[in-house]
């Protein structure tokens, strides 16, 4: 229990600022409509029984869709989605980035620059082509496989950033001496190395997990999504697919996009808080 | 100076490898993904017939289950240019469908980000020569917030506002019905003005990068004792400011540039299904809701070519900006 409160003090110490305090605001705003959301949302999910394009109103606060559900129920039950995705998607890249990048930039020789060469060739290669030929060609699409394929394909970028920090905390002074203590290669990576450099790490998840987050977007509207959950990406490709413009439906399209944009400024805002951190006391950083 | 053959022959061998390795992921990935695609097809087309499922599996060289005799057959047919038959526009080729849908993409991915990289290469100098001043946090959270906004939702809020509500622009598509029948002068007019809102659009959801790179990178430049020993010489601001500072940090930005370039691309995917923009997000949009494989594969290959050929140009052009580069 002690040990507990010490690392949620510890946690908190490194998202400081304003700005990191906002962002961690919104997250947990999300949060909570996201465990709460089936006694928030005003009607059941999927309920199709209203009238269609309706503007909004007191007893429909975001209007209705093409099929008369109510948008705000659905925004509610695509929170839960939506983050479900972002976190464990957003938390697969960060442990393979981790793991790759702590091995590449500690182990160095041509098992490093191995791993490098892997990762520059499939930067190259948008990441979203990528998705969209291994989602096409799974026989379906549940919420888990979106998961998988986001969590699995975005690791490049996180595992470049964390070698080079690697690769600078090798040269440090408490490396050799664990090396002199005669720790093997596996202690010395993950519980020297890795605990001093969790700021990078903090800061990379959440910059992945916003990344995950338009990325489902980006599939679900693809028409690539799970068709049967509700997420603020087939939200949005709904309102697409039904000519939500034409109609003039702005309740339709302006809150998945803005809720969307919320939850990814509020990780970067903490990504970015915890970086400025990092950077003001080591003077180096590269993300 | 500059080029060396040695630089050239890498990168080159780099590209080609990449190109390799692209290839390979787009025979494997669909393999690995387990089902049979003859199946699959089938029993969305024809009912399951198991004929019609022999012929597809014949089609896609399927018959032979050795996986090396299948790589073998991939790689002859596609060193002819032949990647199979679409299935929505049949009977044309798929290099023949993604050859006339190629240009619209490449053209508005590259002009959004040749413009991006350059306003958004101003707004970054701009805001780290006077860092912490108002212009320079609001330009931070505007592309913090911009940086957490999907690529084809911009689109969409431009089309509502641009298209329906001022009718400025047309609601999509890239040339009008009556495209033929117009003047040299006149269809130039009309693609441009088409292509305008794309473009804008993507200028606007890829540029909060570029000013978060430049920015830290010229932020981090103005600490040099080069820029010190600039201001005790007594030279203007200005030729600080971009001789010395910008150009400086100009350089780890290039490499950034062309990362963003597959987001760009990634985004223009989705940006032109929004905008019915007939290029390669379209032909593949279509491809995905009509099941039709080969296009995918095809669209994939496209795709990955043209950011591989992009790269290289890219890679060949940055030892005349930065000679240090070749000389490692």
């Amino acid at each position: 229990m002690k040990k507990l409160k010490s690392i949620l003090a510890y946690l908190w110490e490194l998202i400081p600022g304003t700005k990191g305090v906002l962002g961690l605001a919104i997250i947990f705003c999300f949060i909570v409509i996201a465990i709460f959301g089936s006694y928030i949302a005003p009607y059941e999910k999927n309920y199709i029984a209203f009238e269609a394009w309706l503007s909004p109103s007191f007893t429909h606060w975001l209007g209705t869709d093409s099929y008369g559900q109510d948008i705000l129920s659905q925004m509610i039950y695509g929170t839960q989605t939506s983050l479900l995705v972002a976190i464990v998607a957003g938390s697969i890249t960060t442990c393979i980035g981790v793991l790759v990048g702590i091995v590449a930039g500690y182990k160095g020789g041509w098992i490093g620059e191995g791993l490098m060469r892997i990762v520059d060739l499939f930067l190259i290669i948008p990441t979203l082509a990528l998705m969209i030929i291994l989602a096409s060609f799974l026989p379906s699409m549940g919420v888990t496989n979106t998961i998988l394929i986001i969590g699995l394909l975005s690791w490049l970028y996180m595992a470049r950033s964390i070698r080079s920090q690697t690769m600078s905390e090798r040269e440090s002074g408490y490396v050799e001496a664990a090396r002199m203590a005669g720790m093997g290669d596996l202690e010395i990576m993950f519980r020297e190395i890795m605990p001093n450099i969790i700021p990078v790490i903090l800061a990379n998840l959440v910059l992945v997990t916003t990344q995950a987050v338009l990325a489902e977007a980006g599939l679900s509207f693809l028409g690539l999504g799970d068709p049967s959950a509700v997420s603020w990406g087939t939200i949005l490709s709904l309102a697409h697919a039904n000519n939500a413009v034409l109609f003039n439906a702005w309740w339709w399209i302006l809150p998945p996009g803005l809720a969307i944009a919320c939850l990814c400024f509020g990780f970067i805002l903490v990504g970015n808080g915890i970086l400025d951190r990092f950077q003001a006391n080591r003077g180096n950083a590269a993300l | 100076m500059g080029l060396n053959a040695g630089y050239i022959l890498k990168r080159v061998g780099f590209a080609l490898v990449t190109l390799y390795v692209a290839i390979t992921v787009n025979f494997l990935l669909p393999r690995l993904m387990g089902g049979d695609i003859a199946d699959t097809i089938a029993s969305e087309m024809a009912l399951g017939s198991p004929e019609v499922a022999a012929a597809l599996r014949e089609q896609f060289g399927l018959d032979n289950t050795n996986l090396f005799y299948q790589y073998k057959q991939y790689l002859v047919q596609l060193f002819q240019g032949n990647m199979g038959v679409s299935y929505v526009n049949y009977p044309a080729p798929v290099t023949e469908v993604m050859l006339s849908a190629l240009p619209w993409t490449l053209g508005t991915v590259l002009i959004a980000t040749i413009l991006s990289y350059g306003i958004g290469w101003m707004i970054g100098i701009k805001g780290a020569w006077k860092s912490g001043s108002l212009f320079d946090n609001i330009s931070l959270f505007v592309s913090f917030f911009l940086n957490s906004v999907p690529y084809f939702w911009i689109g969409i809020i431009m089309i509502m506002i641009f298209s329906f509500h001022l009718d400025l622009f047309p609601l999509g598509k890239a040339i009008p019905h009556d495209f033929d029948s117009l003047s040299f002068m006149g269809k130039i007019t009309t693609i441009i003005h088409h292509a305008a809102l794309p473009v804008i659009s993507m200028i606007i959801a890829s540029l909060a990068g570029h000013i978060l790179v430049l920015r830290n990178n010229l932020i981090r430049v103005l600490s040099e004792d080069y820029m010190l020993l600039a201001k005790a010489k007594g030279l203007s601001n200005r030729r600080r400011k971009y001789t010395y500072g910008a150009r400086n940090a100009l350089l780890p930005s290039f490499t950034g540039l062309m990362i963003t370039l597959g987001h760009v691309i990634g985004g223009a995917l989705t940006m032109e299904i929004v905008f019915s923009y007939p290029g390669v997000g379209l032909v593949t949009f279509n491809a995905i809701l009509n099941h039709d494989f080969p296009l995918i594969q095809g669209a994939f290959l496209f795709i990955a070519i043209s950011v591989i050929i992009a790269n290289l140009i890219a890679d060949l052009m940055y030892p005349i900006i930065d000679p240090r580069v070749a000389l490692q």
